[in-house]
């Protein structure tokens, strides 16, 4: 079965898009006003990577033709969910222990309680969008936005939603940065949407990019290791955090585009940022095919080939 | 789909093992406790079901959600004849709240940890040599959404074995919250009893190795499906049409149905929202047969053991199957009228034979999953 990604949604500091991820810097960080991109309803007591993730989303699901209110539609239980964000609840949780411990739990908010629970966003979006299918919040780390994309495709292949919507988000905030010893979080999300070349064809839905293999290995040699084995890359999207005289050998002559350097330390999101960048190359005419690292620390590492969408000669 | 359990491992309030739990549990011995690991003068509350294995008088120490982790995948991996080598094996850790109290302690300076820390990867991959490790938040929904994803790993043949786990312990930051919504903190957890006054929390992990087919070890059961899904209706409240639904998926991929079910692990949290809706979607699914299958509630024992209680169910059930004892349901006087078509049972059963059981587990934001296991054969 031959997955696709049939929408994308991109939200970004400085108003930053799809086409942007070429870019190799960043200009303006200008944090994104989610006001400014979507109804401002439902928008109040959600933690900032939430409300990111709700302006990628339905970006996406507009892009692949299925976004429908939730308050207009019944909703759609054959459509999934597979969010990957590692850092979404840290501000609430390290906020409420701080009021708790300063002034009893009376002081605390009772609109803080879901955000609490890791799984926040996974299930916001659900509940947004009335998207009542599996519902999954992965936080394993620097490898989680690649996992996404192939627990995604799992769902669908074991017949379990006939469409994913993978959504990737970090926010950037004090708690945050303070905790990873990070200068800059990306402050953004971003989305695809999956669904096999069957269901895409029979509805209409334009493909924009073919999910290839995917591995995990315990090293980042381990992943390059069975990548390179599909052959050269046109270009590829190296994991974060690893120093450039460890990737400067990794794939000769193909272009590395450090993602994360252009827009900040993006963990969990990183993996669908990838999927997105590489969905932009070939939006642009880039030929493929393009391969996506990410982890290679403690954390093991991840691998993926994204090629170009089916019907496009290149 | 069918997979062999092959192992199991545990721990919890009310035991240090599979057996110790289930000797626990089926001798009606609860884990509840009073509040000993925060400061009591913040909270109104003053139970909990604590696995409390600090140092003796001394204060909290960071990392106990995953040293209890690894201990109940040491259990599992063990009995499941994999030994203590989980290389190409791998690792779905279900939980509620990550090592989130470690982030508590370590805001408040009382921890060194860093993100590497947060989720459980990077510990089970220095201590099994396991590189594929995964962490799924999926609130009290989580170890057996896990079982889900490990099983269709399973039956796509991207895994002979697989280990799925499960892991909670309680964060200041949720405790309180709890609290924060209840008139009354309750001082134990009364699953579908009129008077029930909510949750109350409780600690543990557990673990099962699955595989695609039996070794020469005498399997503790077959996993016959697992149903997953979300309400898409309220992040906090449950919905019976959400839940009815994940039950029937689950069915639908086990390919069987409720009238084969002997007994059902309930969710049973003690919630006034939670209990009435898990018995509204029961009586749904199983209809004019509502009262045939044997229902209990452990977390009147464990207490609400968040992201571990659903594998901790499914693995008591499969020891119920074996033995034909059924834990009581402690607390239950008068029933809610919901669940009054249900056979809860309130005393120790013994004896019957037991050959096909449900397992719900339900979580914040209306995520649902619902396990059908079967005795071993």
């Amino acid at each position: 079965m031959t997955v696709l990604v049939t929408g994308v949604g991109v939200v970004l500091p400085g108003g930053g898009r799809l086409a942007d991820l070429g870019r190799t810097e960043a200009g303006s960080l200008e944090p994104v006003d989610p006001r400014s991109r979507i109804n401002r309803r439902g928008l109040r007591y959600k933690d900032r990577a939430t409300q990111l993730a709700f302006c990628a989303a339905e970006e996406a699901l507009n892009d692949a033709g299925l976004y429908a209110p939730a308050a207009e539609a019944p909703v759609r239980a054959e459509i999934g969910i597979v969010v990957s964000s590692n850092f979404g609840n840290l501000d609430t949780v390290c906020r409420v222990t701080g009021t708790i411990g300063a002034e009893g739990t009376l002081a605390a908010s009772p609109m803080d309680l879901p955000n609490a629970s890791s799984n926040v966003i996974a299930s916001s979006l659900a509940i947004r969008f009335g998207l009542a299918g599996a519902n999954l919040m992965l936080c394993s780390g620097a490898t989680s936005g690649l996992d996404a994309l192939s627990w995604g495709r799992r769902l669908i292949t074991a017949g379990r939603c006939r469409q994913v919507l993978v959504l990737g988000t970090e926010p950037d905030n004090e708690t945050v940065r303070e905790f990873t010893d990070t200068p800059r979080m990306l402050d953004g999300a971003v989305g695809v949407v999956l669904e096999d070349a069957g269901t895409a064809a029979a509805r209409g839905a334009v493909p924009r990019l073919t999910l290839g293999t995917a591995c995990r290995g315990g090293t980042l040699a381990d992943c390059v290791a069975v990548l390179a084995a599909h052959g050269a890359p046109a270009r590829w999207y190296p994991p974060e955090a690893v120093t450039a005289d460890v990737l400067d050998g990794l794939f000769p002559g193909a272009t590395r585009v450090d993602l994360a350097q252009v827009w900040g330390a993006s963990s969990g999101a990183l993996g669908v940022l990838q999927c997105a960048a590489a969905i932009g190359w070939f939006d642009g005419g880039g030929a493929g095919p393009v391969y996506a690292v990410t982890g290679g620390g403690r954390d093991s590492a991840a691998g993926h080939v994204f090629t170009a969408p089916p019907g496009v000669a290149r | 789909m069918s997979a062999v359990i092959a192992g199991a491992g545990a721990v919890s309030s009310v035991g240090r093992s599979v057996d110790d739990i289930f000797t626990s549990l089926c001798g009606g011995r609860s884990g509840v406790g009073d509040l000993r690991v925060f400061d009591r003068t913040r909270y109104r509350a003053e139970h909990a079901y604590e696995m409390d294995d600090r140092p003796p008088g001394g204060p909290d120490v960071p990392l106990r959600t995953t040293r209890w982790l690894l201990a109940a995948i040491e259990q599992a991996a063990r009995s499941g004849g994999l030994g203590d080598d989980l290389e190409g094996v791998p690792v779905l850790v279900g939980t509620g709240l990550r090592e989130l109290r470690s982030v508590e302690l370590r805001h408040r300076g009382a921890a060194d940890i860093g993100p590497a820390d947060l989720h459980f990867g990077p510990a089970v991959r220095e201590r099994f040599g396991a590189t594929e490790i995964h962490t799924l938040a999926n609130a009290c929904a989580a170890s057996l959404s896990a079982l889900a994803l490990g099983a269709d790993l399973l039956d796509a043949g991207e895994a002979d074995a697989v280990v799925v786990a499960g892991t909670d312990m309680i964060t200041e930051s949720m405790f309180g919250l709890v609290e924060r919504v209840s008139a009354v903190p309750p001082d134990r957890v009364r699953p579908f009893d009129r008077d029930r006054l909510g949750a109350v929390m409780g600690e543990g992990a557990c673990a099962v190795v699955l595989r695609r087919s039996a070794d020469a070890r005498p399997a503790l059961g077959v996993l016959r499906g697992v149903g997953i899904n979300c309400d898409a209706y309220h992040v906090t409240a449950p919905s019976p049409a959400g839940m009815a639904a994940a039950m029937r998926q689950a069915y639908q991929r086990a390919d069987r149905s409720p009238t084969e079910t002997d007994l059902v692990m309930l969710h049973g949290t003690g919630t006034m929202l939670n209990d009435e809706a898990e018995a509204t979607a029961l009586t749904e699914v199983f209809g004019d047969r509502a009262g045939r299958p044997l229902m209990t509630a452990i977390k009147s024992m464990t207490g609400h053991t968040s992201g571990a209680s659903g594998l901790l169910g499914l693995i008591v059930a499969l020891r119920s199957l074996h033995t034909g004892a059924v834990p009581p349901t402690l607390g239950l006087e008068n029933p809610v009228p919901e669940a009054a078509p249900l056979r809860i049972v309130t005393e120790l059963v013994e004896g019957p034979s037991l050959s096909t059981a449900q397992i719900n587990a339900f979580g914040f934001g209306g995520i649902n999953a619902v396990a059908i296991v079967e005795r071993a054969r």
